[in-house]
């Protein structure tokens, strides 16, 4: 089973807030692959809002973002842009 | 198709705006219905109201309703049982959440957006109680 890994730096000023966490979860939603976010010892399945939200992730954090299965390098590719364009809501 | 959504409140407006802050998170991909006040426009629940919620989200895939205090329970069940009179399939298609309305239903929404069954959709709801609205530096979630 294919797994990809990438380490994900929140740089959006106000981190995994309701949005962004929205779009992560249903841009992670898209993949097949077991996607989970990694923050210190707390972890995350990237497809469960409650999940991500919990994390509580804020801006300068560094999560471990790991996928495992076919499309497990498309998925972190993805998630990977998608926190780095700040999810596209720039203040 | 995705799990629909009925917000029941005691205020029409509270109702509408719970409606306006999931339907942001759902991006359009789910039906929800507000659900608001009595007939007569004051505060209070509404049978018929709330029937007429559960007929516009209706869908395949089940109706989530969330209330925003416990008093709420009753109109809502009667409505359910005006709704699902005679189909004797839907009797796990509608489930009443005892999730914090806001949370509940924002929550909610982003789990049905993705397309999960109404059982996952209420699991995560009901679990919306444990989420901290502050994270504090020594908590220990």
């Amino acid at each position: 089973m294919p797994v990809a890994e990438a380490y994900l730096v929140i740089k959006n000023k106000v981190g995994l807030h309701a949005r962004p966490a929205r779009l992560l979860v249903q841009t992670a939603a898209q993949f097949q692959s077991r996607i989970q976010l990694q923050q210190g010892e707390k972890s995350a399945n990237a497809k469960s809002i409650i999940g991500v939200l919990k994390l509580g992730a804020v801006f300068g954090d560094v999560l471990v973002l790991r996928a495992e299965g076919e499309d497990a390098e498309k998925a972190v590719k993805t998630l990977t842009e998608l926190v780095d364009r700040k999810f596209d809501e720039e203040e | 198709m995705t799990v629909g959504l009925v917000i029941v409140s005691h205020s029409a407006q509270l109702a509408e705006g719970v409606v306006e802050l999931a339907g942001q998170m759902a991006q359009g991909k789910v039906a929800i219905a507000a659900a608001g006040g009595t007939a007569a426009g004051a505060l209070g629940t509404s049978v018929e109201k709330i029937l007429a919620a559960l007929h516009v989200v209706d869908g395949p895939d089940g109706i989530l309703v969330l209330l925003d205090l416990g008093s709420a329970v009753m109109a809502t069940e009667m409505a359910i049982e005006a709704f699902t009179e005679g189909r004797e399939d839907f009797q796990d298609h509608i489930i009443i959440s005892s999730a914090p309305l806001v949370e509940g239903a924002v929550i909610a929404a982003v789990e049905s957006s993705i397309g999960n069954s109404l059982h996952e959709v209420a699991e995560a709801a009901a679990e919306a109680c444990t989420l901290p609205k502050v994270h504090s530096q020594n908590s220990q979630d």
